[in-house]
């Protein structure tokens, strides 16, 4: 009992999660990763949000502005509800630890959770998944086992999206219908969205990030006559980190599959890597390209810029060249270039501000040979692969980075 | 920059190709082969110091068109960087 008060009292900043005598240590405490968001609810229906940091099948570490002691209902599934109690001098801060009391299924009730609740609880997908294909045939099993993990994360996502809030507008006020009392939003903004609403007479919906940036919400106006409507407010920040993150980890994912195929040699970089990449050694010429006359003369003007080249060596930086500003005509109507010299190595940058390769394609437009969405031989990337030591592609919607570099070998005198 | 010369003798045409073969100048090349009508056409690369990918493309648009009008198409002497390239994207069997 005394324990937590003297850690909340000498070391404040520590997590409850890493300390062994929060939650009973076994081989049944989990950390699930993201914790679990949860809803406690009391006696009198007030709720009070909370996320599941760690448990074991008879505890629950939970934050929580709920007070301690008290007893709550945690309804998991529509079948499913967990009875907990707070116990007191356990936990520090807004981390406390509760009992379970009882879970009620269906047609039962038990004093701690069973096999399947406990790992779906614990962020056991991957776990669970292994288990139910364990016994299909081994050619099927990592298809199956991928497509199910890919419907777990997408519900995820949708659990992602806090259910908001519904209010009614009249008369310039808001009241409070239903859904989640806690959500506070940008009122002055909602009030001007239903004001638009009321006037024209038309659903209108807007995103809005709150004041202090923390926060996106999705509001929906639906006008019922001239003075009122309603509002209906979603929180989808998580939602929105959440698709983030997927998209992160797909990137890195392509990143590391195009890295491993072309033994090191081409790179998908972010913005801030490529900003590092571009600004490396000594400019030694630059140029734009919006025409096809474009082409040649940037190539002499390559030429001009390193004279002590060897030939094979230029025509490998030329062709090289041609190929980027041709992708550059094609795709983004032009762009400009740059050579610099980095150390011992020649490097050409050509950017520009098109749609960008999409993800969905990069893999095919990088490493396969013939594969190309305008009319052309789609031969562009392998030529550069081949002729370039190293590429760096950084690519989005707001345009494209393409940096090769070359080992220089100069021309014997 | 690309020159082209046509010599047509025995029902055979020859394009000779002197400069640069890239998307500045490939209309240049395709304009003067669709006017020939032999059976065969030879183009003679050894005059062409660079081609790139959208210069190799146009040629195997010419020999795809030939072979349909049932005729045939040969390219002849490319210098060594340019049938490198050729051979990384493999038209190398257009070579005569």
């Amino acid at each position: 009992m005394r324990r937590c008060l003297v850690c909340a009292k000498k070391e404040p900043e520590r997590p409850c999660v890493e300390c062994r005598y929060f939650v009973q240590q076994g081989p049944l405490r989990r950390v699930p990763s993201p914790p679990v968001r949860v809803i406690l609810e009391d006696e009198h229906g007030k709720q009070y949000p909370a996320h599941i940091l760690v448990l074991n099948t008879t505890e629950f570490g939970l934050e929580t502005e709920a007070p301690v002691p008290g007893r709550y209902v945690i309804r998991l599934q529509e079948s499913l509800w967990v009875e907990v109690a707070g116990v007191p001098f356990r936990g520090k801060n807004n981390v406390r630890l509760f009992d379970i009391l009882c879970v009620h299924r269906k047609q039962e009730t038990a004093s701690r959770l069973n096999n399947d609740e406990y790992q779906l609880l614990a962020g056991n997908a991957g776990e669970l998944v292994q288990e139910i294909t364990r016994h299909l045939p081994e050619h099927l099993q990592d298809l199956v086992r991928e497509k199910l993990l890919a419907e777990i994360e997408k519900s995820e996502l949708i659990n992602a999206l806090r259910v908001g809030k519904v209010m009614k507008y009249e008369g310039g006020r808001f009241r409070f219908l239903s859904g989640q009392v806690d959500l506070e939003l940008p009122m002055e903004e909602a009030e001007k969205l239903m004001r638009q609403v009321t006037r024209q007479g038309t659903h209108q919906r807007e995103v809005i990030i709150s004041a202090d940036g923390k926060n996106i919400f999705d509001l929906h106006g639906v006008p019922f006559d001239h003075r009122s409507g309603g509002l209906l407010a979603f929180d989808v920040t998580e939602v929105i980190e959440k698709e983030r993150r997927m998209h992160q980890l797909e990137m890195q994912a392509y990143r590391e599959a195009i890295a491993a195929v072309t033994g090191g040699r081409l790179y998908l970089v972010n913005g801030e890597e490529i900003e590092k990449v571009v600004s490396e050694g000594t400019e030694l010429a630059k140029g734009e390209v919006w025409q096809t006359h474009d082409l040649p003369e940037a190539r002499q003007a390559i030429r001009d810029a390193l004279p002590v080249l060897d030939n094979r060596s230029w025509h490998a930086i030329a062709l090289c060249l041609s190929e980027a500003l041709t992708n550059t005509l094609k795709h983004a109507g032009g762009g400009c270039w740059q050579v610099r010299q980095s150390g011992d190595a020649v490097r050409i940058i050509v950017q520009d501000r098109g749609p960008g390769i999409k993800t969905s394609e990069l893999a095919q437009a990088t490493l396969m040979q013939h594969y190309s969405t305008k009319n052309s031989m789609g031969c562009g990337f392998t030529l550069m692969l081949y002729y370039a030591d190293y590429l760096y592609l950084n690519t989005g919607p707001s345009g494209t980075t393409l940096v090769l570099d070359f080992g220089i070998r100069t021309a014997e005198r | 920059m690309l020159k082209v010369d046509v010599y047509v003798a025995r029902g055979v045409c020859r394009v000779v190709l002197n400069g640069e073969l890239d998307m500045e100048t490939i209309a240049q090349l395709q304009e003067v082969v669709g006017k020939v009508g032999e059976h065969t056409l030879e183009v003679d690369l050894s005059g062409v110091s660079f081609v790139d990918s959208t210069g190799l493309k146009s040629l195997l648009d010419i020999n795809n068109d030939w072979r349909q009008k049932g005729g045939q198409m040969l390219i002849l002497r490319p210098q060594p960087d340019v049938a490198e390239v050729m051979r990384l994207v493999g038209l190398d069997r257009l070579l005569a």
